[in-house]
């Protein structure tokens, strides 16, 4: 067996496609994720706040402190119209004369006087993702209107002392009992799991095709098989070959997301994400490996007896395309929100593993539920590894 | 010494897969079944060489995969040195050296490396290993691709190195599954050299081929398989007496064209 296995390992080590799968991916897709998302996001946030926005303004003598606001407001150019109907100004923005027009009531000054609401409009497109220019109207219409409202209080005689409290009675404050860690785990766990597993499951697909379909392929199965050694033997080295770089593919994954977590944690300044992140003990890492260990068997063992059954590369990567579906399946579960660990979920393949590693990064785990799942994914395994050889015993398997 | 006695080995048909005419004319195909091998007997003793002939497809892989015991065969006995190869498959296996059809070699690993891989799953022992592959680098002039990627390596250099992996561990018996097919004069040449050489060892050796040149030149025995069965099997100058003028094509194509027949044992 262990002939088999250092064999396949030195095979694979010579092989580019096993070392992007396995050694470059998992090191540069945190990197890469993590600074094109940023790239991205910092660009448009940085174009969007500096955009500035042409806007006419409808009866604007009705509201002539806040039209006096908007005109020194930075992101916003005044544009002269004469239109005053609101399809005149869809039809206006529509054609990009401006981009967004208010319409301020052309009774709003003698409907303040009588203390009476108003409704005023704001015309733009809103397709844009990044709304900030709702949000600098919103801005400034909110302290247009405490002013309007202190002004009507004050002329109504209330105490200036007490328009604070008139006008917000009850103010609501938020004490968060979760640590640091919880909330960071809460954010970042599922998809972290998300993306362990699916890396295992990448890790393990190539070698696996390669060691079955692809042995078939090159017609050096058949000379492997004649050797005096057992099939369960011969099988058994190939499956802890996968099992190997599946696990090896979470590893360097892990590590790379220590590493450039930890260097963008110290460029960025984000203290809070670094203390959370150091609160992770290494019992809850090895934790998590052990849980990965199991699941990487499942891929592995599920994988290898695929390859086997398939003619050729081609077939095998053909039968393993919707696995890859099966599998993101009950990890998005484990992402839903309000997916809590519990018996149940704890024997739910896969969503039981996302919401296990969740927990040990939020460090709320429950350490009987853990020893469920790793149960209950280990006698998975263990099923799996037993059909796998089974599987290779089979010569309308090996010689379809 | 080989021996193989109403070999037999069927397959069976998928469901849903209907068979054409020509195939239901077919005395191998039945309802459910393609019947491959249907009954192959020959044997092969020391210091021989025996021919394996036949059309494609007619079970001479099939019957050779029996005997490397790649396959189990349904029906039958195949004995290598008295051990029966359906009892004591891993015993059975220390005894023969098999060479595909395809070289059935690890394109990422050196000449030597894959040598040195199946030596040791034959259990050969470190100290051995490189020596005795020293011994083959000579006897097949390898030295000089010796640690030469195989994925980088011409055909004939394949089949040297193919050849060098199916005897490293010094087999009783020999099997060849076509071992001159796409070579050229050379190395074909260095095939048959070998192919003589084991046979003045007094190894057993059993190969298929196509080339009755090489048969001629080469064989104590021929067992011409048709249709999955064993329609000739006698030494080779019978096999050139079912022929008036002793040509071996002539032979070949009477041995198809009629009844089975049994030449002397």
């Amino acid at each position: 067996m262990w002939q088999v296995y250092f064999k396949e390992l030195t095979e694979l080590l010579r092989d580019k496609k096993t070392l992007i799968f396995v050694i470059l991916l998992p090191i540069l897709i945190f990197p890469v994720l993590f600074g094109i998302v940023g790239l991205v996001m910092a660009t448009t946030t940085s174009k969007a706040m500096e955009e500035q926005h042409r806007y006419v303004i409808v009866n604007e003598q009705q509201a002539p402190e806040f039209a006096e606001a908007l005109f020194y407001h930075k992101n916003f150019k005044k544009v002269e119209t004469t239109l005053s109907s609101e399809q005149e100004l869809v039809a206006a923005i529509r054609n990009d004369e401006f981009d967004v027009a208010l319409v301020i009531p052309a009774d709003f000054a003698s409907r303040k006087a009588a203390v009476q609401q108003t409704e005023w409009q704001l015309i733009y497109n809103r397709s844009s993702q990044l709304d900030f220019m709702y949000n600098y109207f919103d801005e400034m219409l909110k302290e247009y209107a405490e002013k309007l409202q202190r002004g009507t209080l004050s002329q109504l005689g209330v105490d200036p002392a007490n328009l604070t409290a008139i006008l917000k009675p009850v103010e609501l404050t938020r004490v968060n009992t979760a640590e640091q860690r919880e909330n960071i785990g809460e954010s970042m766990g599922a998809i972290l799991a998300y993306a362990l597993v699916l890396l295992c499951l990448s890790g393990a697909m190539y070698p696996a095709v390669d060691m079955g379909a692809g042995e078939k392929e090159r017609g050096t199965l058949e000379t492997l098989l004649i050797c005096p050694v057992s099939r369960t033997a011969i099988v058994l080295g190939k499956f802890l070959t996968v099992l190997t770089t599946a696990l090896m593919t979470a590893l360097i994954t892990v590590v790379s997301l220590g590493v450039w977590g930890a260097i963008i944690s110290a460029f960025a300044d984000l203290s809070k994400v670094s203390e959370a992140l150091a609160s992770i003990t290494i019992v809850d890492l090895v934790l998590m490996f052990s849980l990965l260990l199991p699941t990487a068997a499942i891929f592995a063992a599920l994988l290898l007896a695929i390859s086997i059954y398939a003619r050729t590369f081609k077939e095998a990567q053909n039968y393993m395309s919707p696995l890859t579906i099966l599998v993101i399946v009950p990890l998005m579960i484990a992402m839903a929100p309000g997916m809590e660990l519990d018996v149940t979920t704890a024997l739910i393949p896969l969503t039981n593993i996302a919401l296990a590693i969740k927990e040990l990064l939020k460090g709320t785990a429950d350490y009987g539920l853990l020893a469920l799942i790793f149960a209950s994914t280990t006698a998975l395994a263990g099923a799996l590894i037993a059909f796998c050889v089974h599987w290779f015993q089979q010569e309308k398997v090996l010689f379809r | 010494m080989i021996e193989i006695k109403g070999l037999a080995k069927a397959f069976a048909i998928s469901k849903g897969n209907k068979l054409s005419d020509t195939e239901k004319q077919d005395v191998r195909y039945s309802e459910k079944a393609f019947h491959s091998v249907r009954d192959v007997s020959f044997q092969c003793g020391a210091g021989e060489v025996l021919g394996l002939l036949g059309p494609n497809g007619a079970g001479k892989t099939t019957t050779l995969r029996m005997l490397s015991t790649a396959l189990k065969q349904d029906s039958g006995s195949v004995f290598i040195n008295g051990i029966d190869v359906l009892q004591k498959p891993i015993q059975a296996r220390k005894e023969i050296g098999f060479l595909s059809a395809d070289t059935g070699l690890y394109g990422k690993l050196t000449a030597f490396e894959n040598i040195a891989y199946f030596a040791r799953l034959h259990g050969m022992k470190e100290a051995d290993i490189k020596a005795r592959i020293d011994d083959l680098f000579s006897l097949l002039d390898m030295h000089d691709f010796a640690n030469r990627r195989v994925d980088t390596m011409s055909t004939g250099m394949k089949q040297k190195t193919a050849i060098a992996r199916a005897v490293v561990h010094s087999p009783k018996v020999v099997i060849l599954d076509e071992p001159t097919t796409g070579l050229d004069i050379m190395t074909v040449q260095t095939v048959l050299d070998f192919i003589k050489s084991l046979k003045a060892s007094g190894t057993p050796v059993i190969f298929s081929t196509h080339h009755l040149d090489e048969v001629g030149a080469l064989c104590d025995r021929v067992v011409v398989i048709d249709k999955g069965v064993s329609s000739f099997s006698g030494s080779l100058d019978q096999f050139k007496q079912l022929t008036d003028g002793g040509d071996l094509r002539q032979a070949f194509l009477a041995v198809i064209a009629n009844q089975p027949q049994q030449g002397a044992a």
